[in-house]
């Protein structure tokens, strides 16, 4: 319509492009790789560079950087489904595993735990983890939509994740407690979440779906920002809102899932980092979905060098440092910087 | 675009939203035709059919629950008519592209909120949503825009503020200037401005108004102001139970007839010579300006169908009395509420000849006497000989027309004695409004 005088015409202000978050988020981004550098010098064998002359140096080495790759696939996948899933369902307490992904992943993971498939047949777990936790949220999403008559309302879904995630412990906790003491360990340490690197082709398969699922998470940033206004809002101003939400839930649960078949049930991470960046950098997902990616990832890569450094030799299950470290220094800068993420 | 009917100038980049007509001939913006529409099981829309022209100031006015807000969200797509057709300049509604349809119609809701602390800004860039594909961002003519719209709603200067810590007429300027950001055709605003202050309800009104007369802008204002819509409508569409029951000029839709019928009140309508506003307003001195009432009337009712006349007598200064009712009956109760003296008998049970006697004793006591839409049975049957003494007493009688339809008595008795009373001199009523208006009217 107006191409052609394009050249003529200059905004005098880029609205709702502020200098503080710019500078901000220059800051951010210059400090995350000094951070994940500093995370490949942290490992059980002690602080500092190993010996790379040495083939065990270069193992080492090799190994930190695996497990920082896996950290950022995890953390980030996390994190940006978490902002989905606070956006689409207008709640600051949704999370990735709202709506039952946690539960049926856990669920698919412990039946091929404890009837012995991961032993016998390669990748099992994640396979059977992922398929689980994608069939949870097709059932969650359909009983959701049934009485409402097209797309599901947001208090239907999150009480219908609620039950489905509930139903889906009760059975973990059934099958848990007729299992073996082997059994029972290998499930709560796979739930309890860590990030031992796993084989290459499922972390390229894995980094393949988190990227799809991140693409089209930033590709509908600004419908993001328009739904938090509700579904009829969203509606008038020029969007399909049934079908962005169906895909934003879709892409979430995707990566969501994958993270899950990967590192485990990894808590806190997803309802957090969400919140933290909001509060540093805004609710614009535009910037938010982005940054949180990163966030995520660098959060999640620092919180597995303490997990396998402060304690070593033992190694703490990463989901159980990400709470316990992370809570209090989350809490401290959200009662900070909470009125800048939502409204009182 | 199809349809070419409305084409835009480019030139408008440069702060000119004119909107040219080709051949000079006005589109209708919105036409709704025959169109039923509502949620799962009730109907809201029967069979509406309105068209509001291009360039048209147009308030919808109408009780609660008349299908406002409904009639907007069909109009936007939101919701499926179940029959009929709606049509945004010339183009069904349901084919349109989300991105199309909001450059053709953009709504302002009742209250807009997020639970997220954006900035003014930011809030507005959601009106460009429409206009940008998911894999493009936003571009310089977007900004230009959005900072256009602000200019226009004088919000620019609120640009970096928190949303949620705006005063109510602020907020509603700046969800205007993001419904603006859309560069819609024509805007429909749902109450948007009922609740604001007399200042912002007029400064949002003249943002509209101006939007109207310089750039051609639609505007359809749903509104409860019927004396504010008459200052600012082009043309008036009064609705009700679903269809439009009357449209035009203020003065031809804002006439106390049709009014006391669709809001089911008494409403005074007085017109000013000198502004040519019309101003509508109810009547809270129950007595009127006829002085005071001292008559009373007795209704005979059960089951709740008094309450309703209890209430609008005693408002209007009746002194009411009531009988025979069964104790915990819920018009028992109300009349113990509201002070009523009633005659009363034992709960679910037939009603005895002595209560009978004693409610026909106060009914000859009373000045009236008004049967409420009560459905009969072989247990109340007798109330109606309340009817027959009063009627033998001299008294003028009422009697709530559809007896036949409520009458579950063996042969339909009462609606043979209701048919028979008529003809000894009672008389029907169907709506509470006119029996108030005749009883008041006999009075004098």
């Amino acid at each position: 319509m107006i191409r052609g005088r394009r050249k003529d015409v200059e905004p005098t202000v880029l609205l709702g492009v502020t200098s503080v978050a710019g500078s901000r988020v220059a800051l951010f981004l210059v400090l995350v790789p000094l951070l994940l550098a500093g995370s490949l010098l942290m490992g059980p064998s002690g602080i500092g560079l190993p010996d790379l002359d040495s083939p065990v140096g270069a193992a080492i080495l090799n190994l930190r950087f695996s497990r920082m790759v896996m950290g950022m696939l995890v953390g980030s996948a996390l994190s940006v489904s978490g902002v989905v899933f606070q956006a689409i369902l207008r709640n600051p307490l949704a999370e990735p595993y709202v709506l039952g992904v946690s539960g049926g992943a856990g669920l698919g993971a412990a039946v091929a735990i404890l009837f012995g498939a991961v032993a016998a047949v390669p990748l099992s777990l994640p396979v059977s983890a992922f398929i689980s936790a994608v069939l949870t949220l097709v059932l969650v999403y359909w009983m959701a939509s049934r009485g409402s008559g097209g797309a599901p309302s947001v208090y239907s879904l999150i009480l219908s994740g609620v039950i489905v995630s509930a139903i889906c412990s009760s059975v973990i906790m059934f099958l848990v407690s007729t299992a073996s003491a082997e059994g029972l360990h290998n499930v709560i340490w796979w739930m309890l979440g860590n990030l031992q690197p796993v084989a290459l082709e499922q972390r390229v398969l894995a980094a393949v779906l988190i990227g799809l699922g991140f693409m089209v998470t930033w590709m509908l940033a600004m419908r993001f920002n328009a739904l938090t206004l509700g579904r009829e809002m969203a509606h008038y101003q020029g969007m399909n809102a049934d079908l962005v939400i169906f895909a934003g839930l879709l892409a979430a649960t995707l990566m969501a899932a994958t993270a899950v078949s990967i590192g485990g049930m990894i808590g806190f991470v997803g309802l957090i980092v969400p919140h933290v960046t909001r509060a540093m950098f805004g609710p614009d997902h535009r910037l938010l979905v982005p940054l949180s990616a990163v966030a995520g990832g660098v959060f999640l890569v620092l919180c597995d060098a303490f997990a396998r450094t402060v304690f070593a030799p033992v190694e703490m299950p990463v989901g159980v440092i990400t709470a316990l470290v992370g809570g209090p220094f989350f809490l401290l800068i959200l009662q900070r910087k909470m009125k800048h993420a939502w409204v009182a | 675009m199809r349809g070419k009917l409305v084409t835009r100038d480019s030139s408008h980049v440069n702060g000119n939203m004119e909107i040219a007509y080709e051949g000079g001939v006005r589109v209708v913006a919105l036409d709704i035709e025959h169109v039923t529409a509502g949620y799962a099981g009730h109907e809201v829309l029967r069979g509406m059919t309105m068209q509001v022209q291009q360039g048209e100031f147009v308030v919808l006015i109408g009780p609660n629950g008349c299908g406002k807000s409904t009639l907007l969200k069909t109009a936007s797509g939101l919701l499926r008519p179940s029959a009929g057709c709606v049509r945004l300049f010339g183009r069904d509604v349901s084919g349109l592209k989300p991105g199309e349809r909001a450059r053709l119609l953009g709504v302002v809701p009742q209250k807009v909120e997020s639970p997220m602390a954006y900035t003014v800004a930011e809030i507005v860039m959601n009106g460009r949503t429409g206009a940008s594909m998911p894999w493009q961002g936003l571009k310089d003519e977007d900004y230009v825009i959005m900072e256009r719209a602000m200019i226009y709603t004088n919000v620019l200067s609120l640009a970096d503020r928190y949303f949620t810590v705006l005063s109510g007429g602020e907020q509603q300027r700046v969800i205007l200037a993001m419904v603006l950001a859309q560069e819609p055709q024509m805007i429909m605003l749902d109450e948007s401005i009922s609740h604001l202050d007399i200042n912002h309800r007029y400064e949002v009104l003249r943002i509209l108004r101006r939007m109207n007369r310089e750039h051609g802008l639609t505007v359809v204002l749903v509104s409860h102001d019927l004396t504010l819509s008459s200052e600012i409508a082009d043309r008036m569409i009064l609705m009700h139970e679903g269809v439009v029951r009357a449209s035009g000029l203020a003065h031809e839709v804002l006439c106390a007839d049709i009014l006391s019928r669709v809001y089911d009140c008494e409403l005074l309508v007085q017109h000013d010579a000198l502004t040519g506003t019309v101003n509508v307003s109810g009547v809270l001195d129950g007595t009127g300006p006829g002085g005071q009432v001292s008559r009373s009337v007795h209704v005979v009712a059960g089951g709740g169908t008094g309450i309703e006349l209890y209430r609008r007598l005693g408002v209007y200064g009746f002194r009411v009395t009531t009988g025979v009712l069964n104790r915990m009956d819920s018009d028992a109760e109300a009349a113990r509420a509201l002070g009523i003296e009633a005659v009363l008998d034992l709960p679910f049970s037939a009603i005895s000849t002595e209560a009978a006697a004693a409610a026909s004793r106060l009914a000859c006591q009373a000045d009236v006497v008004v049967l409420a839409p009560v459905p009969f049975g072989s247990g109340n049957l007798v109330n109606l000989d309340i009817l027959r003494s009063a009627l033998q007493c001299g008294k003028e009688v009422w009697i709530a027309d559809g007896v036949a339809e409520r009458d579950y008595t063996e042969g339909k008795a009462a609606a043979a004695v209701a048919a028979e009373l008529v003809v000894a001199g009672a008389r029907l009523w169907s709506s509470a409004h006119e029996l108030l208006l005749e009883l008041r009217k006999s009075e004098k």
